[in-house]
């Protein structure tokens, strides 16, 4: 795959060449951890999962069969049908293919998951990074708040807030934010608090780097692997605790194709029609199966200190 | 790691022990439960807590049942249609003007305690639900003050009326006795009681609490010398009343003869579960309408082409396929089992050609709005209701905006003419069957309630109903609600849905089960039942 | 040590503060009308405003604060106003069935949790390894409702073996209160058949509600047992020729067993946040379902009231271990 030995060259490709040269260890580090992910069967899975339900988020209107069954129609005549070749995973209780709402409802989910997980890493990155630099009353201040939203499970707490704002997909992702930005401050102010201390942070200091540069440059790029391994793993926790409040009533409402919802509703017709939440309950399963899968998998090839905690 | 291994399937076996001890120590644990003694206890498992025993304070399905059963009235609805019965009041009289009202008192009817129920009492109860204000107060506080109740003699006790009121014996089934001398010995400050009475009782009714676990169960003791008798010849030694939360577990315990009734299972579980050898399934017609009501206050339902255009857009036949056929299409404003309902003619039904041509004729004639359908959060008809919306209004270009609201944030909603919804997906149960009770619902006097939430403003309307309300003539009264029936439909301030069936589904040797639609939904007479196995 | 346990008491107390301030502030900014509810479906706005004095919505907000403070710390959570109970005679009603169902869901995720983790560390890398990888990687991923529905659906319904829900049998009375605990109870009053009735029904939310709490002992243990059996000691035992499974069985677990305790007391705070999903499930009477229900019916008092007792208990719990660590560890005294 040498680009340079081929003789007609194009001017990007010497470009890309002389990119190549100058970023020879990086993508050589960048090769290392692609064989040793690749190597892991279970980071594989994740991988595949999450890939498969990025497909699907994009894909999702083209290939279903009765796209209009996720945006509000009744077709009373053939209410809750079992499985078949028509409706791969049944239908629902006014008719609809539950197949289809299955494969949308990865929109609604994943839209929850980004936004949720942005959210947090958006408030809780900088306020970590000012407690772990700043240190004394301010950090002080930050982390004893930080504590005491972590003090109550996150779902209690989002319960509480939903209950209060009334139930809604606007009003979930909002109560989901607010319970999830502490766990990026906690993360980020001690990994801030121990690069701040490191020699080669020092010496940027010492050669009069402001604090700008020197978080830039030297604080954030250093945390990124944790972030992105938390980030992996918490875009699984939020598609569940979105699922959840779904589940209790106060997540997405419909005619959203929610799996949570798709859940409890369903719930209402066991035994009988089985499939009803069967089907959605595979989805979440996998779902978070692949985020966590994959994160782990992340977790192992970047942040190798903590492997297999 | 290269450990020899060869100890640890020990540990493995171990674990598949233990499971196993665990499995031994618990599997068969399922079995069908005693009943008490030679009498039969009832298990009813319902979905609703009665949180509130007190019937000065709180009224719904289950709180009712319950206070039905330990306390009792002056008069007493039963049957099909209904028929208000003597109860504690043996005979009474009324003025001609319908101001004043006499009861006379059974004479031998006495408290869970021996205490007598006398006219002290009636009137110490009226008093106390009226002065609280909670509950049912609403029904007569604005025609009787607690001054107006007077004891005439021990047996005889007097209302005498602020202004005439023709349906006040309508509303009497639910203004239960209490006996002042137990609520007022557990007074703390001035609650007159309320406290203690949240879950204790001082009735007089066929049953009295023997367990009260909040959250899980309650349990009915009956009084064996019932001042009233019992009408079957074995009658139950109690009730329990299960909470049970969901349709799988209602079903199961069904089956497994662990509840003897359930209510509230979804339209298809009542059909699969009266084929289940066993197992029967009461059905019948109620009194609770399912209206959509529109905010007739506010654009755009205040052009009465659009309402007219989205009424008859509305596929009826989806009520009668969510129900699979239980459900009876509204044919007036009234309920079936309300008095002097009529069927108007030319009721709205889906006619999408008359749709088109009411929306032609609106500020609309394009469709292109969006409006809002709000609906009680976990009501699953009712969600369902707005699915049909959505689907029915796409051929006028007219979106719908599902929005859950739960109760107390709906009511609150509705309470403003500003903010409330453009659509209100509304269950009423008129409290009586007096047409009142219905048309009342339409006065000025309704708006900002539940089930005033539209808004509807006619002042002739309202003119009719207060000159009905008023008279104590049947005769006059008949053609009055007659013409409001058909002055409210032709305004459509509403999507005039259905009536649902009421439907239990019941072990097959629960027997005297006796119906009467004026109860709400779910709601069950238990001092008839019996277990004839 | 004694200054160490004080500083932290008074960091409890401050956060128990903040909580409060948190869910005082997230209750207030309500768009329902929760006197309207309370007034009842018919009520006049008269009948909503003697319901409004009564439960004090009509005063100013930092004063309602200020009330609900002093209130909180005299044990006083308000009142529901859909039900008028007393909120704290509420929650000690049920608190007793979630405790129970969160330690045998706890006792569950030990027992399992301990040995599965200890087996992966054993085999690491190899078929066990992936095969107790996937379990516990699959225990955090199964939404625990949903769990708990198919639990319902074999168990109880297609086998027959277990109760579907309830924490007890209808006609079983239950034996005079001790400890509130009917497990405890029951054995104490030497009620075995009722114990036995308890345990049956304990047994399916209970493995529903470990499901997290395994996956991360799993974790743990195995992280934990990879290190240990690394150490000196441990190699030194096997060059003297003891057995591996008494190696790994006693010198290595009781090394790891301090990671567990504390992953155990993290989880007892997150367990009892799952409670809200698994109690309405199988119809437990406990907490989570009362929160649930009171927030499906914007009855604030109960949510609130229901959120700072699993906080608070969660935060006793951490205060518990970090007394314990900073007991058994002097370094965190100076740190802390």
């Amino acid at each position: 795959m040498s680009a340079a030995s081929h003789p007609p060259v194009s001017p990007w490709r010497q470009a890309l060449a002389a990119w190549r040269l100058r970023h020879h260890s990086k993508l050589r580090t960048m090769r290392l951890y692609a064989f040793t992910f690749s190597r892991s069967l279970s980071s594989m899975i994740g991988l595949g999962l999450v890939l498969l339900f990025f497909f699907l988020v994009l894909a999702g209107p083209w290939i279903v069969p009765y796209p209009e069954d996720a945006t509000g129609s009744v077709n009373l005549d053939i209410k809750l049908q079992p499985p078949s070749a028509e409706h791969w995973f049944g239908t629902d209780e006014v008719g609809n293919d539950i197949y289809t709402r299955v494969v949308l409802g990865t929109q609604v989910s994943f839209q929850i998951g980004l936004i949720v997980v942005s959210i947090a890493m958006i408030l809780g990155i900088p306020l970590g990074i000012i407690a772990g630099l700043s240190g004394g009353w301010l950090r002080e201040v930050i982390m004893r708040v930080t504590d005491v939203f972590l003090s109550v499970p996150g779902l209690v707490l989002s319960l509480a807030i939903v209950a209060v704002l009334g139930p809604g997909i606007l009003n979930a992702i909002f109560a989901l934010a607010l319970v999830w930005w502490p766990g990026y401050v906690r993360l980020i102010e001690s990994k801030a608090l121990s690069l701040k201390s490191e020699p080669f942070v020092d010496a940027a200091r010492a050669v009069g780097a402001g604090m700008p540069r020197i978080i830039f440059f030297h604080i954030l790029p250093n945390c990124v692997s944790p972030i992105v391994v938390k980030g992996s793993m918490d875009m699984g926790l939020a598609i569940l605790a979105a699922a959840s409040l779904g589940f209790i009533g106060l997540g997405a409402q419909p005619p959203h194709p929610e799996w949570g919802a798709m859940i409890s509703i369903g719930r209402n017709y066991l035994p009988d029609f089985w499939w009803y939440s069967t089907f959605p309950g595979i989805a979440i399963y996998l779902t978070v199966l692949g985020f966590n899968l994959l994160g782990d998998g992340l977790r192992d090839i970047l942040d190798p200190k903590t492997r297999s905690r | 790691m290269t450990i020899r291994i060869c100890h640890f399937p020990r540990l493995v076996t171990a674990l598949v022990f233990a499971g196993l001890l665990v499995g031994t120590l618990v599997v068969g644990s399922a079995q069908a439960f005693e009943r008490a003694g030679e009498k039969f206890i009832l298990v009813f498992g319902g979905r609703q807590p009665v949180p509130l025993l007190d019937p000065s304070q709180k009224y719904d399905w289950s709180t009712r049942m319950m206070q039905q059963a330990m306390y009792d009235a002056l008069v007493k609805y039963e049957n099909d249609p209904p028929v208000i019965k003597p109860w504690l009041a043996e005979s009474w009289d009324v003025s001609d003007d319908a101001k004043v009202w006499t009861f006379h008192l059974a004479k031998n009817a006495k408290f869970h305690n021996g205490d007598p129920v006398n006219a002290e009492a009636v009137r110490f109860s009226f008093e106390r639900t009226l002065k609280i204000n909670k509950g049912p107060a609403w029904m007569l506080s604005d025609f009787l003050k607690p001054e107006g109740v007077k004891v005439v003699d021990e047996h005889t006790v007097r209302f005498e009326l602020s202004e005439p009121f023709a349906p006040f014996l309508s509303f009497l089934p639910w203004w239960y006795v209490m006996n002042p001398a137990q609520v007022m010995a557990h007074q703390e400050g001035d609650d007159m009681g309320q406290k203690w009475m949240t879950d204790n009782e001082a009735g007089s009714g066929p049953f009295k609490i023997k367990r009260w676990e909040q959250g899980v169960l309650y349990e009915l003791e009956a009084v064996p010398d019932y001042w009233k008798g019992w009408p079957q010849k074995k009658p139950l030694a109690g009730v329990i009343y299960k909470l049970i939360r969901e349709a799988a577990s209602q079903k199961a315990a069904l089956q497994k003869g662990e509840a003897d009734i359930v209510e509230g299972l979804s339209p298809e579980d009542f059909d699969i579960v009266a084929k289940l050898p066993g197992i029967k399934v009461e059905n019948h017609a109620g009194m609770t309408t399912f209206g959509i009501k529109f905010n007739v206050s506010q654009p755009p339902m205040d052009d009465i082409n659009l309402r007219k255009a989205v009424a008859h857009a509305f596929d009826y036949e989806a009520f009668l396929k969510i129900y699979n056929g239980n459900a009876k299409l509204q044919t007036s404003p009234f309920p079936f089992a309300t008095q002097g309902h009529i069927d108007v003619p030319n009721f709205p039904r889906r006619d999408m050609a008359k749709a088109k041509a009411y929306l032609a004729k609106s500020k609309y004639p394009n469709g292109g709005i969006e409006l809002e359908y709000v609906y009680v959060q976990g009501l699953e008809e009712e969600r369902k209701m707005g699915l049909v919306l959505i689907d029915n209004l796409k051929p006028l270009n007219i979106g719908i905006k599902m929005v859950p609201l739960t109760w107390p944030n709906m009511k609150a909603r509705g309470s403003k003419m500003e903010t409330s919804p453009n659509m209100l997906a509304i269950f009423a149960t008129p409290v009586a069957t007096d047409p009142d009770a219905v048309a009342f619902q339409y006065h000025k006097d309704s708006w900002g309630k539940y089930y005033g939430t539209h808004y509807y403003s006619n002042e002739e309307v309202w003119g009719l109903i207060e000159k009905a309300r008023k008279s104590s003539s049947w005769d006059e009264r008949a053609p009055i609600y007659a013409e409001i029936q058909k002055k409210i439909t032709d305004d459509q301030p509403e999507i005039f849905g259905m009536l649902a069936n009421r439907r239990w589904a019941m072990r097959d040797y629960v027997k005297g089960f006796k119906f009467s639609p004026v109860r709400f939904t779910g709601e069950v007479d238990l001092y008839s039942l019996e277990i004839g196995k | 040590m004694a200054l160490f346990v004080i500083k932290r008491v008074a960091l409890l107390g401050l956060m128990l503060i903040g909580l409060i301030l948190i869910m005082f502030t997230i209750s207030h900014v309500a768009p329902g009308d929760p006197a309207g509810v309370a007034a009842g479906p018919d009520a006049t706005a008269e009948m909503i405003e003697v319901i409004r004095k009564e439960y004090g919505l009509d005063k100013p907000l930092p004063m309602q604060f200020w009330i609900y403070l002093g209130d909180v710390f005299q044990g006083d959570l308000g009142r529901s106003i859909r039900t008028t109970h007393d909120v704290t005679d509420d929650l000690l009603r049920y608190f007793p069935a979630t405790f129970e169902l969160v330690g045998v869901a706890m006792l569950i995720a030990i027992f399992f949790g301990v040995p599965l983790g200890m087996l992966a560390a054993v085999f690491r890398d190899k078929g066990a390894d992936h095969a107790i990888r996937f379990v516990s990687v699959s225990s955090v991923a199964l939404p625990m409702f949903w769990l708990g529905l198919l639990l319902q659906l074999f168990v109880s319904l297609k086998l027959g073996w277990l109760p579907l829900g309830g924490q007890i049998g209808l006609m079983t009375e239950r034996p005079e209160p001790i400890t509130h605990l009917l497990l405890v109870d029951s054995l104490l009053r030497g009620q075995f058949e009722t114990f036995r009735e308890a345990f049956a029904h304990v047994i399916l939310p209970a493995i529903a509600l470990s499901a997290p709490a395994l996956a991360a002992i799993i974790r743990v243990n195995r992280a934990e047992m990879i290190e240990v059996l690394h150490q000196d000691f441990i190699v030194t035992a096997r060059a003297h020729g003891i057995s591996s499974f008494r190696i790994v069985a006693i010198y290595a677990l009781r090394n790891a067993m301090i990671p567990t305790l504390a992953m155990i007391g993290l989880r007892f705070g997150w367990m009892l946040g799952g409670t809200v999903l698994v109690e309405g499930v199988f119809d437990w009477p406990g907490v989570g379902l009362y929160a649930v229900q009171s927030a499906v019916n914007s009855d604030f008092q109960p949510v609130m009231g229901a959120t700072l007792l699993i906080g608070f208990s969660f935060m006793l719990a951490n205060f518990a271990i970090d007394i314990a660590y900073g007991w058994l560890d002097p370094r965190l005294r100076e740190a802390g």
